[in-house]
């Protein structure tokens, strides 16, 4: 059929993760053409909160302030972990550059800072974060000080239930009420899907009804919580409408994934690489990746439709995420990295993958397995030399660390992208062009 | 530039101002349209038997390919529907050989090598918005336009391979060109609700004038359609409506009258 | 031939063909076809044909009219630009049997009255006539050559009445040929002249003009000895002009009975004695009457519904019709047709009827549909006509057949007044008829329904996802779809709220299920975006297994549907 499809650039990104995104985000800022495969996978999950790093040690579930000095604490203990080697400023810019791009495409963020923030979540707990919406901040500013609150949530919206955040947290926080309405034009329908409130809420008419319920549940409160439907693309107006309309602070708590937040987050990022002109291939996977080493290139086989798309680049990103983003796969003895079976650092057995306790705080030897890398953010093979000398790799492919368990998911991945991407750039300025 | 004009089935009995403007405009730029005699593209049968779709597809496919020229279509249901059969011809086996069987009875025969493309890619990519942007004599300073996707044009990306999917920014571009000022409205990547006109017509309309509102309220002045479907589908449910409503104009007319060509060359 | 029978039958035939029209034509204001049509009443349909008819006879569109006349009718210039040789067959048809109608079969009130002097053994009038009758046998020949050359593989719309019919004027114009020639041949009738404007049957006397009758007329004597003599021929002409001259001419111009009758020479004489003349002429003029008396039952009714047709049509500005002008158009379309089958030839959805193997999706077959349903004849056949109704549904309303059609009916409008009737007649489209019951009750009725009934045919190549695990096991139930789904999203504000989420579909997929999807609301509902498969995580084809969906459902409860409707 319509085989030979041919295309080419400077950085091919595998994977539209987090970190994939990153990439192609730096990748394009720094004027490098790109093209990037991958489904929109993990993000779709996210909260839409940016996680710098917020525990360590893992073992003694420490959380900390200021995620800088949680970084300093990690360098000077686990000079191995990605994040360890890269500099505060350098994480700094990366997380400003990734944050106004989001903002530029209608998702925008309190100002960072430099401490960690604690939000409530949909279960009633408290999470530790560092990038906060701006829709979220002022459920920040809340749960600090604990004013008279009233958490609002939708018949049928069974995934959000105020009753049960205000129960969790009532011994701490006796001020917080809960009403449920019925969310306009859903009086028929037994279950409601947070997206599609998120878009009613767009319309104007919809919105103002809305607002129309809420105010006489209002009484005493100083804060409004709601579940995070206001808006999809239009979430900063929503919001600001909300705030207005109800004379007071408004906040959304992050529902269950998939949520909203994680679409906004999908979108806005989709929107930020495809407006510098990044070539996206969605829907498509990397089946093979060779390297001609006489011409400096590698060739990517995109499987996509119809047929197979070649994909010459000058350098590659291998942002293919762990066992979940398929980048590494785990069979009956060890675990392997997918795409070119690069080496993966891992226990020595499979009896050492995993603690005898799953819930144990240390977390399991098998998370911490990953991608060995040189100081230029290169996969090494197995005689522990570059892969290939413009290959590189980021995010939570990488090993020593365990970014679930140290709440560094978001930061690895932006961090990760950002120090890679320096070296590409070095690496393709070495060649010529660039 | 040459190539074989689809029109599809909506086209000419049901919005000939599309041919119109689209053969005024593509003329300017030295595109070669050629008429053949295509049959329905096989989206109806898409939902009824997956074989008859393929085959009805390849034969445009294979009609054009006798003919030595790629297809154009200004129909992005057409294009979706020829760009998934060639998706399906190429992954299915069992589906290609019996499809060619069929076709060779006819005595035609389709190799793979017609490339399907819509009105807007040829503009966009093979002219240029560069050259677009030279031809435009009187801009449409101001003007608010939405620029309406569609659905069977934009996904799924991979088999469409039309513009990213999650973020277009194509359609947004060649109004640009045309001196006109693209919105950004929450629901431009929507459904426009026809394909459900005949078989849910009140969930259809919801989705229609859904977008319509959402356009209004986005401060649009006019939705922006390069799909016959979408265009009709709008109109049809304004006409029937007090609501208010928003003009719709098709990208040749607007391109068209961008470049000065008379409005009735365009349809208007 | 006696006149009191050829009266008798003459008025017969006429009385008879009459009441036919009268009968056909009042269909126009009857038949009723689209659920519209049953609104308006038959006065009003005539009321709106006399209002139409005078509007357009005292304004400016009797211009229109006189062109369409002119342009459509006398020209066929819509045939013109469609076919050819069709056109050329019709034009000499129509062209050949007018003439004969009026130069022959009205010879004594039509050609005596303007020419004086006429007799139809004298030229030019012997040669036209064989000229018209060559004509209409071309024509006829060019029209089925036509016919049989246009291989598209699929059969043609007819009607057995239309065959017969044009078997039945065939032999009109081969009985009236071998008339003329056995008359030209036949000694018997020479006598019979010969006694009438001489006085005379003695062959001696009359050997001379034998001779002149015999070498110059083609008379098949067989007791003339050859050659003949030149003074004998001298003598002959002598008398001939005295006595023939004046309404013979040479029947050399009769280019067709002339070399006829040179061929029967040999048989003449027994042709004689069996009077031929006498049974040739009685074959020949009640093929006429009966040609006539059936005329509106057949084809050629469309020379009366093809002209007032056009004449509508042209006198409607921008076919702008009433309520009531419409439903009499439907009506008066289903005899103005004449199942030329052009319409099928640029069908867009003819590939489709030929892989299907339905030829309801061919207009010219759906026409003859449309007539059966609106005459209570096709539910009569339950077979032909579920293949009508999913014909019906298929269509674009692409508007080809309308435009191609020669006799300018406005086609989509018959179609969409079909698919009404259809579904009132409890034949609507699949997403109705399925979506008539739930989803659990056709999986009951797929349960229950007899094993060979529904599974008939692998499903792999009707859908191939659905039937794979693989397309569907990575699905984690994440919600994804559901969220991005617009359908969804639309029905939270009805009453009609879809059954399942598109996510819910995939788990009773995974759960091998599939039967209880095939009915559901979110398959049929489904507005194929592409939003759910776009934005799976997993990349399941969401979207592709819901058209496949609708495809197996078409198949699998279309085999239980009756087992599900008398339930």
């Amino acid at each position: 059929m319509t085989g030979a499809r041919r295309d080419s650039c400077d950085v091919a990104v595998i994977g539209a993760g987090m970190a994939g995104m990153a990439t192609a985000l730096f990748a394009a800022e720094r004027g490098l053409s790109c093209i990037q495969v991958g489904n929109p996978g993990g993000i779709l999950f996210a909260s839409g909160l940016l996680d710098l790093f917020g525990v360590h040690p893992v073992a003694e579930r420490r959380l900390w302030r200021s995620p800088y000095a949680a970084i300093a604490a990690l360098a000077r203990e686990q000079s191995d972990h990605p994040l360890a080697r890269i500099d505060a400023s350098s994480i700094r810019t990366a997380f400003e550059i990734f944050v106004a791009a989001l903002g530029a495409a209608g998702l925008r963020y309190a100002p960072l800072g430099d401490r960690n923030r604690s939000v409530l979540t949909s279960i009633g707990t408290i999470k530790t974060t560092f990038g906060v919406p701006l829709s979220m901040v002022a459920g920040v500013d809340a749960l600090e000080a604990r004013p008279p609150c009233l958490l609002v949530d939708f018949r049928g919206l069974r995934e959000f239930n105020a009753r049960q955040i205000a129960e969790s947290l009532g011994h701490r926080w006796p001020d917080l009420r809960h009403r449920r309405i019925e969310f306009p034009g859903t009086e028929a329908a037994p279950e409601l899907y947070a997206a599609h409130l998120a878009r009613a809420l767009e319309s104007r008419q919809t919105r103002e009804r809305t607002i129309a319920l809420v105010k006489p549940l209002l009484g005493d409160a100083l804060a409004v919580g709601f579940p995070a439907v206001l808006g999809l693309a239009r979430a900063s107006e929503v919001h600001a409408a909300f705030e207005a309309g109800l004379e007071m602070p408004v906040f959304e708590i992050p529902t269950m994934p998939t949520s909203v937040p994680g679409l906004r987050l999908l979108g806005a990022l989709e929107t930020a690489v495809s407006a510098r002109g990044v070539r996206r291939r969605h829907q498509a996977s990397v089946r093979a990746l060779a390297f001609d080493r006489e011409a400096g290139t590698a060739a990517l086989d995109v499987e996509g439709v119809p047929g197979v798309e070649r994909v010459v680049a000058r350098a590659v990103v291998l942002a293919t995420g762990r066992f979940t983003g398929r980048g590494l796969t785990a069979d009956r003895g060890q675990v392997r990295e997918s795409i070119l079976g690069i080496p993966v650092l891992q226990p020595a057995s499979r009896e050492a993958w995993h603690q005898r306790d799953f819930l144990d705080p240390s977390g399991h030897a098998v998370n911490r397995a990953g991608l060995a890398i040189d100081d230029a953010w290169r996969p090494l093979d197995a005689d522990g030399k570059p892969v290939w000398p413009r290959l590189f790799a980021v995010g939570s492919i990488l090993a020593h660390q365990d970014w679930m368990r140290s709440k560094c998911g978001s930061g690895l991945a932006i961090s990760t992208a950002w120090a890679a991407m320096e070296q590409v750039a070095r690496q393709l300025r070495g060649t010529g062009a660039g | 530039m040459k190539y074989a004009l689809f029109l599809g089935c909506k086209i000419p009995s049901a919005l000939p101002a599309y041919e119109a403007s689209s053969r005024a405009v593509l003329a300017h730029f030295g595109v070669t349209l050629v008429d053949l005699e295509f049959n329905c593209c096989g989206y109806p049968a898409r939902n009824f038997n997956r074989y008859a779709f393929a085959a009805a597809a390849a034969r445009n496919l294979a009609l054009a390919e006798r003919a030595g020229l790629d297809i154009l279509t200004p129909c992005m249901c057409c294009f979706g529907t020829l760009r998934h059969a060639i998706r399906f011809l190429g992954e299915d086996a069992e589906l290609r050989s019996r499809v060619s069987e069929a076709l060779a009875a006819e005595g035609y025969a389709w190799s793979g090598k017609t490339e399907v493309e819509h009105l807007l890619t040829v503009l966009a990519r093979k002219i240029g918005v560069d050259s677009l942007a030279a031809a435009v004599r009187s801009p449409r300073t101001g003007l608010r336009v939405a620029a309406q996707y569609g659905c069977h044009a934009l996904r799924p990306g991979n088999v469409t391979r039309f513009d990213n999917p999650m973020a277009p920014t194509m359609f947004e571009t060649l109004i640009r060109a045309a001196g006109a000022t693209p919105v950004d409205w929450p629901r431009r990547l929507d459904c426009c609700g026809d394909p459900l006109h005949q078989a849910n017509t009140p969930l259809s309309g919801r989705m229609t004038r859904a977008k319509i509102a959402d356009a209004l309220e986005s401060g649009a002045e006019v939705i922006c359609t390069a799909c016959p479907h979408c265009h009709l589908r709008f109109d049809a449910v304004q006409a029937g409506s007090s609501d208010a409503s928003i003009r719709t104009l098709l990208y040749t007319q607007l391109l068209g009258l961008a470049m000065g060509l008379p409005a009735d060359f365009l349809g208007l | 031939m006696s006149p009191a029978l050829f009266q008798t039958a003459l008025y017969a035939s006429l009385a008879l063909c009459s009441l036919g029209l009268v009968w056909r034509v009042s269909a126009w204001f009857r038949v009723r076809i689209g659920p519209d049509a049953r609104t308006v009443a038959l006065s009003q349909r005539v009321a709106a044909l006399l209002r139409g008819g005078a509007l357009a006879l005292f304004s400016r569109r009797v211009f229109q009219l006189a062109g369409a006349v002119f342009l459509d009718l006398l020209l066929q210039r819509r045939l013109f630009a469609n076919e050819k040789l069709r056109w050329l067959g019709h034009l000499l048809i129509l062209t050949g049997f007018t003439l004969l109608l009026l130069m022959h079969a009205l010879a004594a009130i039509v050609t005596a009255k303007l020419f004086q002097g006429y007799q139809p053994t004298l030229d030019p009038y012997l040669f036209l006539r064989n000229l018209s009758g060559a004509m209409v046998i071309t024509g006829v020949g060019l029209l089925l050559f036509g016919r049989w050359r246009r291989q598209t593989g699929l059969p043609q719309a007819r009607r057995p009445m239309d065959m017969a019919f044009v078997a039945l004027l065939g032999f009109v114009l081969v009985s009236g040929f071998l008339l003329e020639a056995h008359k030209i041949a036949s000694p018997r009738a020479f006598y019979r002249m010969s006694d009438q404007f001489i006085g005379s049957t003695d062959a001696g006397r009359l050997t001379p003009l034998r001779a002149v009758w015999a070498s110059e007329f083609g008379v098949a004597f067989d007791d003339l000895k050859l050659p003949i003599d030149p003074r004998l021929l001298e003598q002959g002409r002598e008398l001939h002009r005295s006595a023939c001259a004046s309404c013979h001419t040479k029947p050399v111009s009769a280019f067709v009975s002339y070399p006829m009758a040179r061929v029967l020479a040999p048989v003449t004489d027994l042709l004689d004695t069996g009077r031929a003349d006498a049974w040739l002429l009685y074959l020949h003029v009640f093929a006429c009457f009966l040609g006539l008396a059936v005329l509106p039952f057949t084809l050629m009714f469309h020379l009366v519904a093809v002209p007032i047709s056009l004449l509508v049509n042209a006198a409607a500005p921008n076919r702008d019709f009433s309520l009531a002008g419409r439903a009499s158009r439907r009506a008066l379309a289903l005899d103005a047709c004449v199942r030329c089958g052009i319409c099928d030839l640029h069908c867009s959805v003819a590939p489709l009827a030929r892989y299907l193997g339905n030829l309801g999706l061919l207009p010219a077959h759906k026409l003859q549909a449309t007539a059966a349903l609106a005459g209570g004849r096709l539910l009569g056949c339950e077979d032909v006509a579920l293949r009508a109704a999913d014909g019906a549904f298929l269509c674009t309303d692409c508007g080809r057949c309308t435009a191609h059609c020669p006799v300018g009916l406005d086609l989509e409008d018959l179609w969409e007044a079909g698919r009404g009737d259809l579904a009132a007649a409890g034949l609507p489209s699949p997403a109705q008829w399925v979506q008539a019951h739930p989803a659990l009750a056709w999986a009951e009725s797929l349960e229950r329904g007899p094993a060979e009934h529904v599974d008939s045919g692998p499903d792999d190549l009707l859908a191939p996802l659905s039937a794979d695990r693989r397309s569907f096991s990575r699905c984690v139930q994440c919600q994804t779809c559901t969220n991005v789904c617009p359908v969804v999203a639309h029905s939270m504000d009805s009453n009609h709220g879809i059954d399942l989420t598109p996510q819910k579909v995939m788990n009773l997929l995974r759960l091998g299920l599939r039967d209880l999807t095939l009915g559901s609301r979110m398959v049929w509902d489904c507005a194929t975006c592409y939003q759910c498969q776009e934005n799976c995580p997993a990349g399941v084809r969401v979207a592709d297994i819901m058209c496949e969906l609708r495809a197996l459902g078409v198949r699998r409860l279309g085999a239980v549907r009756s087992l599900r409707e008398s339930s």
